[in-house]
């Protein structure tokens, strides 16, 4: 592919290309193997030297049909699969499912489930947004953090353990309630007191370390602006989307669960060490969405009310009358949804996951062009994608 | 905006094409002609009032069997046999292809759900990502997976599966492969197995306690 | 030099030596101490390495292999890379492929012949000794360009690319920061340099004169871009390209590499302590009694740990800030200091 044929539009490409000389771009393939495609993605490179012409992400090497079995296995069945969408929030990916089955259900759920719907939710997006930071730094080279965030991890996956059963993929919540009740054994104190080590002293050792470091700074700032225009045009939403400045956040501007009853704010990138809408942006508001979700766990478990935290009898069928509807949550990459067609039995006729990290990795392909492969490398780290979303 | 609303407007804009709203449901839909729905997307977008600026999902639905009468009697989807052999059935499959978009406007703060329908002998429906190019993957995984043409699409081919795939899998008459690249696939054995069953005696007698090693 | 002269014409039936064969012996038996304290300080430095790896972490490191803090890890490793089958592509440059390593440990190997571990004990006592030690460690250059070439993996063609643009770019401030000690000493030679040094802390070079300061600041900092670790490893960037350079090595040849990088480091370290930081002198008169060689050591050991400090803490400085940094920054601000320097002198009366 001859460099003068392609057209870039800003980047690096119009100060290195040199008009009359002919020369060929190089084809590389950064495969399914990589450390720093986060999970299994191929990104085929067309690049001259350092600057990228061309990226074609390639898909589907996590593809696990998932869509395919929620038209197999009934509805309590697939709380299961979705919990391996997004492997590092499995908790919002639950709360997705079961919030849109409940809005085709037209089942209400008890509101001692909501707020452990709402803490579980939290901690598992706070868990999601510490390995963002994590392998971000990583990627950047930037070796220690990632084990801080590791560590701060652990007690998450501990106190997740302890009221669910599971460390990492969760199966916790259950159409109409969750699927067990608060452990006995003091938990609640322990999630306050991890939450408030996290807000006094953990975010700013990672903003000391990480976040206001020189180098990580003139790696990220200016790097892969994403303008509020090419974030609505491309259906990315989350973090990359409030980086860009838009103050969008599906759980203030579109409620569901008890959102609306509880005080936080959504942290909107400034464009403090660049352009509003660069790496540096995405990444922070990552940070600050930790300290938000600290508050929003404290509050709901300071409100917790008593009650029965199943609605529905899980003994028996589970139906949803016949209808469909798309529903959205917050997930910690983004918007997460599912447009669920009900038949009336107890399987799904039609379940489709709106992923979040599906239309965020596809505006690589525009922002990715006229940058060099450290800051698409950049790029990809500051979208936070999972491949067990994208591919489903 | 109330979706009656957004709906008179398209109906206005599109005239003989909007086929119909439905509100009875938990969500409500308007039903558009294929032909026309870049039309109707376009509009969305641009008109003033309504301003829908991001496509959240466009969904490829496959009709065939869908129980009307919401009793769960809908066509079930074949899987694996007991022995491991792809189950086959005899049901020909004719109902249509659809596809859903849901939209939002960030501006406006509304939603609207637009549906579409498709023969299944022709299940091509123009493409709308010339309105939101995120619809381009959309499209790109609804091919993929449930073979819905989209015409005028930049580059339609299989995102999710390889691409010398056949099939199209969550169509409702998708029958499993037996075998993939010669590998056989749920539950038929590899090869026999190369090691016949011994007797095993344990080391200690039951009842003590392993914890105590 | 003189002592080890007389040890060995004592021994009996070899008082009557030739000079040349006198030579031909001491150059043999220096060699081979300059091999064993290289793999030496390979062994010592990968767990010392991984201890402050650790401990930067917040977590222990090795600690099982050797009961004591896991000293004996790094044999460990050593013997399992040993192990290790030996695979060359089946596209790549043989020649080139199995050449490269040998290059880049040469590269570190040579420069450790004019380095003076005590009074009268240097391997080879060269009047051009400093010149030496930088020409000689930019053999490793080419071969990382052999390794990156022959290894037939466009990634590891990257790796070699950016690696010899960095090691070319950054031996400029390199050599520029040494130069104000030079003009100090008024000699090349290695022992002058540290001989310059005597009478504790305040007669190091470093504390001589503010230019002297910042110049050492460059040196370390254009010292590790040289060993391609720390805030400029890109080469090697296991985030992009997955090993860079070195990615189709492995077993005894990627030993070599390892080999080589820890050489290189300690190398480097052992510069900055003799040009800058009093080579095997003191630093106050009651630390006297130790041996020269030792403090030269402990001190060469402590700069390693400075360097491994920065590299554990900070993030990767990207090729084109790399290239923006050596060539816009540190140098004009070492040839400040060599003006500097040499206008210091002249003011203070030291110029001779």
């Amino acid at each position: 592919m001859a460099i003068e044929n392609i057209k870039t539009k800003g980047g690096w490409a119009d100060q290195d290309h040199v008009p009359g000389i002919k020369s060929e771009l190089l084809e590389l393939n950064m495969g399914p193997q990589h450390p720093a495609t986060h999970g299994v993605l191929r990104l085929v490179l067309h690049t001259d030297g350092e600057i990228v012409f061309k990226v074609t992400p390639v898909l589907g090497y996590l593809h696990r049909c998932a869509e395919k079995i929620a038209e197999g296995v009934n509805y309590k069945q697939w709380v299961v699969y979705s919990d391996r969408f997004d492997y590092l929030a499995p908790m919002c990916c639950n709360h997705a499912y079961v919030t849109a089955l409940e809005k085709v259900m037209q089942q209400e759920v008890p509101e001692r489930a909501e707020h452990l719907r709402i803490v579980t939710a939290e901690l598992s997006r706070i868990a999601s947004h510490l390995i963002a930071l994590a392998t971000f730094g990583l990627d950047m080279g930037a070796w220690t953090p990632l084990l801080y965030c590791f560590r701060e991890r652990e007690v998450i996956l501990d106190l997740l353990e302890r009221i669910s059963g599971g460390r990492m993929l969760y199966n916790y919540m259950v159409p109409g309630g969750v699927r067990y009740d608060m452990p006995k054994d003091n938990w609640a104190a322990d999630v306050l007191e991890f939450i408030t080590m996290l807000e006094n002293k953990k975010i700013a050792d990672y903003n000391n370390l990480l976040s206001y470091n020189k180098i990580f700074v003139e790696r990220l700032g200016n790097v892969a602006v994403i303008d509020p225009q090419t974030a609505y045009d491309y259906g990315c939403t989350g973090p990359v989307l409030r980086g860009a400045g838009v103050k969008f956040d599906c759980r203030k501007d579109d409620p569901y669960s008890l959102y609306h009853k509880f005080d936080f704010e959504i942290p909107v990138g400034q464009g403090e060490m660049g352009a509003v809408g660069d790496c540096w942006d995405r990444y922070f508001v990552r940070v600050c969405e930790i300290e938000q979700s600290c508050r929003i766990i404290r509050q709901a478990l300071e409100s917790l009310p008593d009650g029965p935290v199943q609605a529905i009898d899980l003994t028996k069928i589970v139906k949803a009358p016949a209808g469909a509807a798309y529903s959205r949550v917050e997930s910690a990459k983004g918007e997460l949804g599912h447009y669920i067609i009900a038949d009336g039995g107890q399987v799904a006729f039609r379940n489709k996951v709106r992923s979040p990290s599906f239309c965020n990795l596809h505006v690589v392909e525009k922002i990715g062009v006229g940058q060099m492969v450290s800051d698409l490398v950049a790029l990809i780290g500051s979208l936070d994608i999972v491949l067990g979303e994208i591919d489903r | 905006m109330d979706q009656k609303e957004i709906y008179e407007l398209l109906a206005e804009k599109l005239g003989p094409a909007a086929l119909g709203f439905n509100d009875e449901g938990v969500e409500a839909y308007a039903d558009v002609e294929p032909g026309s729905i870049a039309a109707a997307c376009t509009f969305l977008r641009d008109d003033e009032r309504l301003q829908f600026n991001q496509l959240m999902c466009l969904s490829g639905i496959d009709w065939d069997g869908y129980d009307e009468n919401g009793k769960g009697k809908s066509v079930k989807i074949l899987g694996y046999t007991d022995e491991g052999q792809p189950e086959t059935s005899d049901h020909v499959s004719e109902g249509d292809f659809g596809v859903a978009y849901s939209l939002y406007s960030h501006s406006r703060r509304h939603k609207f759900t637009l549906r579409v329908r498709t023969p299944r002998a022709t299940a091509s429906v123009p493409t709308v990502s010339g309105v939101w190019t995120t619809a381009a993957w959309h499209e790109r995984e609804a091919w993929d997976l449930l073979g819905i043409r989209f015409t005028g699409h930049r580059d339609l081919r299989r995102i999710l599966l390889e691409e010398h795939w056949v099939g199209h899998p969550l169509r409702k008459d998708y029958q499993m492969p037996g075998t993939w690249d010669n590998v056989p696939l749920h539950g038929q054995p590899y090869c026999e197995n190369p090691f016949p069953p011994i007797e095993v005696t344990p080391d200690q007698p039951a009842g003590d306690d392993p914890a105590e090693g | 030099m003189e002592t080890l002269t007389d040890l060995i014409r004592s021994i009996p039936g070899a008082a009557n030596m030739s000079d040349l064969a006198m030579h031909i012996t001491i150059s043999a038996i220096m060699a081979t101490l300059m091999f064993i304290i290289m793999a030496l300080c390979a062994l010592v430095f990968t767990w010392l390495e991984r201890k402050v790896a650790g401990f930067l972490q917040s977590r222990y490191g090795p600690m099982r292999t050797g009961r004591w803090h896991g000293w004996a890890q790094a044999v460990a490793d050593m013997l399992k890379i040993l192990g290790k089958e030996d695979i060359i592509p089946s596209q790549a440059d043989k020649g080139l492929f199995m050449f490269a390593p040998i290059l880049v440990l040469l590269g570190s190997l040579l420069a450790w012949a004019a380095i003076p571990w005590a009074p009268g004990f240097v391997a080879a006592d060269l009047d051009l000794g400093l010149i030496y030690i930088f020409a000689v460690s930019s053999m490793a250059i080419i071969g990382i360009l052999m390794a990156g070439w022959a290894s037939n993996n466009k990634w590891a063609l990257y790796g070699a690319a950016r690696g010899a643009a960095q090691m070319v770019s950054y031996e400029v401030p390199l050599a520029l920061a040494t130069i104000p000690v030079v003009m100090y000493t008024g000699s090349l030679n290695t022992q002058d340099i540290v001989i310059a040094q005597q009478g504790g802390i305040l007669n190091w070079f470093v504390l001589r004169d503010p230019f002297l300061f910042v110049a050492f600041f460059m040196y370390f900092i254009a010292g590790i871009a040289e060993t391609n670790r720390g805030p400029f490893d890109m080469p090697e960037t296991e985030s992009e390209l997955v090993a860079g350079y070195h990615t189709e090595y492995t077993g005894m040849r990627f030993a070599f590499f390892f080999l080589a990088e820890y050489a290189n480091l300690f190398l480097i370290a052992l510069i900055a302590v003799m040009v800058f930081l009093g080579g095997w002198w003191a630093p106050i008169p009651f630390l006297d009694f130790l041996p020269p060689a030792l403090t030269f050591v402990i001190k060469g050991i402590l700069m390693v740990f400075l360097n491994m400090w920065v590299r554990w803490t900070l993030p990767r400085v990207r090729v084109d800030q790399l290239m923006h940094l050596c060539w816009k920054v540190m140098i004009p601000v070492t040839l400040i200091c060599v003006v500097g320097s040499g206008i210091w002198m002249m003011v203070s009366g030291q110029a001779g």
